[in-house]
């Protein structure tokens, strides 16, 4: 009886310690992308494409869960892949056909730690930036690697480019700006904290903009790699700011909102905090009007002037930003919250909720 | 609740400490838990001294006596052991209330730990909401120094194999640091467990022996398993726990030695 006793208490720890455990390691990060007929979610130990006509499930991948952990956003390729990396122990970067889920490559090179970052796709070569502080590049056909460049430490930020210049954020507090030409980084700006998500660029090629723990935003001149103004915000900016007209959408984890003009970086709307903090990008529509979501579980539309023009509560916790999906008029914004009884939820552009993915 | 009167506080001083060590989160870790274990330290005297009462006790004659007499009679039986306890000012429960006070410090130390090494975007956005603005500059803190010997804190220690080699269930290389909490942890346990007093129905005696077997067992498996981090923490720990008791001269030397959990005569195993 002793016996039984204590190997119940043993097993009892255990429970309680993995309990432990899991709680910063095991939870997800959802990854989210849609192109005008399935949206491609990537949800703890699977990625999903959910019809966008009824929230019906297309196909997941893998059949079964493995060792393979999704946090990073799936990214579409012109030529009908879907890549994304797992933040798994298994440390691989996955293609698969968008129209059937099936595997076309697993990048047969071993990258030493987890993908956190969307990878970045620019004609047939990929730029994968990797928790291991290396900007890999690969093949977009095979995922074989061309070169891999180390940069510095964690790069969660998926990388962008301006069509000569690759450019990657750190949590090192840097900003990068890789030539992969001569495959070496040109220049680096100190953004005075970590940046885990990417910078937006102007529609002329010439800015980054980029925000950071330090409770900052840089306008940063791209030609020189020098900062042309700050801009400070309340807390912790997170998400990428995203460019809308002449102005610069960002949020930070308060869930304050901040619209600043393009030359200067002046915030044009009144203060505008809904009601939780945010970490994902604001979604700009092609009306001009901007979309957050909070961790709250809600969504807020607000018109160009800043006012309100809608809001819904979906439920969980949001941390991904929204996704437009569909055509621009008759479309639907995609949000993937955590904590609740759906993965996905599809919401009109007028703020109904549609439908709901369960994952079944 | 948890959060803010255990989770974060504790949170906050191993960040501070990082901080002004030099920003070495291993270092950290060790003070941190040396930090736990003296202010516990009381307790954990209080425990010692009322399981070794408690133990004297099963080898008294009075009560040894009484366990016969009303073997059949459990009320009776209940009633002579408070009359015992009363007489001689024992309190039975001296030595398991210091556990329970120190079983939430415990977990809150090892749920700090993996708090602060906020290895994913929820860990991170977690570790944000947990440091005291006014206290500590998280921005220039994170990310986390996680680099400590030949480990990366925020990940499983493994010593990789030679190129060409792999096991399956060893997919982070050879585990270092995993046999080194199993090998602790038997140390502490063997260590620490009391003498055994002797007879055929000495269940205690079968009970340490398990204990002295499952729980390296169980250390070394989350060792193997989860960040090397919490594995630096379990070493510290049994480290210090077998200093602490050697501290008090309640070390079984003997349980080291090939039969020497066995069968002690009675008054020989204690120095105390």
């Amino acid at each position: 009886m002793k016996r039984l006793i204590l190997i119940s208490l043993v097993l009892l720890t255990a429970i309680l310690l993995s309990a432990c455990s899991a709680g910063t390691s095991a939870t997800t990060w959802p990854g989210l992308a849609a192109d005008s007929k399935l949206a491609y979610l990537a949800n703890g130990t699977y990625i999903y494409a959910v019809r966008l006509s009824d929230g019906t499930k297309a196909w997941q991948y893998p059949d079964k869960a493995g060792t393979q952990l999704f946090y990073a956003n799936p990214v579409l390729t012109t030529n009908g892949q879907v890549l994304v990396g797992s933040a798994g122990r298994d440390y691989e970067l996955t293609s698969l056909d968008t129209a059937t889920g099936q595997q076309k490559w697993a990048a047969p090179f071993v990258a030493t730690d987890r993908w956190v970052a969307a990878p970045l796709v620019v004609g047939d070569t990929v730029y994968a930036a990797n928790n291991d502080g290396t900007l890999y590049v690969l093949k977009l056909a095979t995922g074989e690697k061309v070169w891999s460049l180390h940069i510095s430490k964690e790069l969660w930020g998926a990388p962008v480019t301006d069509g000569n210049l690759v450019f990657v954020t750190s949590l090192d507090h840097f900003l990068y700006a890789v030539d992969p030409v001569a495959q070496k980084v040109i220049w680096k700006v100190d953004l005075g904290g970590s940046a885990p998500d990417s910078p937006a660029i102007s529609s002329d090629g010439k800015t980054l903009y980029i925000g950071s723990f330090a409770k900052k935003i840089f306008a940063v001149d791209i030609a020189t790699g020098s900062v042309r103004w700050t801009a400070v915000t309340k807390d912790w900016v997170w998400g990428a700011p995203v460019l809308g007209g002449d102005s610069l959408f960002a949020a930070d984890i308060s869930g304050n909102i901040y619209s600043l003009g393009v030359p200067n970086g002046k915030n044009a709307w009144p203060s505008l905090q809904p009601d939780g903090p945010i970490t994902g990008s604001p979604l700009v529509l092609a009306d001009g009007s901007m979309v957050v979501a909070t961790e709250s579980g809600s969504l807020f539309a607000f018109n160009t002037s800043g006012v309100k023009m809608w809001d819904i509560t979906p439920g969980g916790k949001i941390y991904t930003a929204p996704v437009d999906a569909g055509d621009s008029t008759a479309g639907l914004i995609m949000v993937a919250p955590m904590n609740t009884d759906f993965l996905l939820a599809a919401v009109s552009k007028d703020g109904k909720l549609i439908w709901k993915f369960t994952g079944k | 609740m948890w959060d803010q009167f255990i989770l974060n506080p504790f949170t906050n001083v191993l960040l501070f400490i990082y901080n002004i060590i030099g920003r070495n989160f291993g270092v950290a870790i060790i003070l941190f838990t040396i930090l736990i274990r003296a202010i516990t330290w009381p307790l954990n005297a209080q425990q010692l001294k009322g399981a070794k009462v408690m133990q004297e006790l099963q080898k008294d004659k009075e009560w040894l006596d009484i366990q016969k007499k009303y073997a059949k009679d459990r009320e009776k039986l209940a009633s002579e052991q408070m009359r015992i306890y009363k007489e001689r000012g024992i309190n039975p429960f001296a030595s398991c209330l210091p556990t329970l006070i120190q079983f939430p410090i415990i977990i809150g130390l090892y749920q700090s730990i993996t708090r602060a090494l906020a290895a994913t975007p929820l860990g991170l956005l977690q570790l944000a909401g947990s440091i005291y603005p006014t206290f500590l500059n998280a921005a220039l803190l994170i990310p986390l120094n996680s680099k400590f010997l030949w480990m990366d804190l925020g990940r499983p220690e493994g010593i990789p194999f030679p190129a060409g080699f792999s096991l399956p269930f060893l997919p982070y290389g050879f585990p270092t640091l995993a046999i080194i909490v199993a090998a602790t942890t038997y140390l502490q346990t063997k260590l620490t467990l009391p003498p055994s007093t002797g007879g055929a129905n000495d269940q205690s005696a079968a009970m340490n022996s398990m204990m002295s077997i499952y729980m390296p067992l169980l250390l070394g498996y989350f060792a193997l398993n989860f960040a090397s981090g919490l594995a630096v923490y379990f070493v510290t720990s049994n480290v210090l726990g077998i200093v602490q008791y050697a501290s008090m001269g309640r070390v079984n030397w003997r349980n080291l030695l090939p039969g020497g959990d066995k069968t002690l005569p009675a008054k020989t195993g204690s120095r105390k």
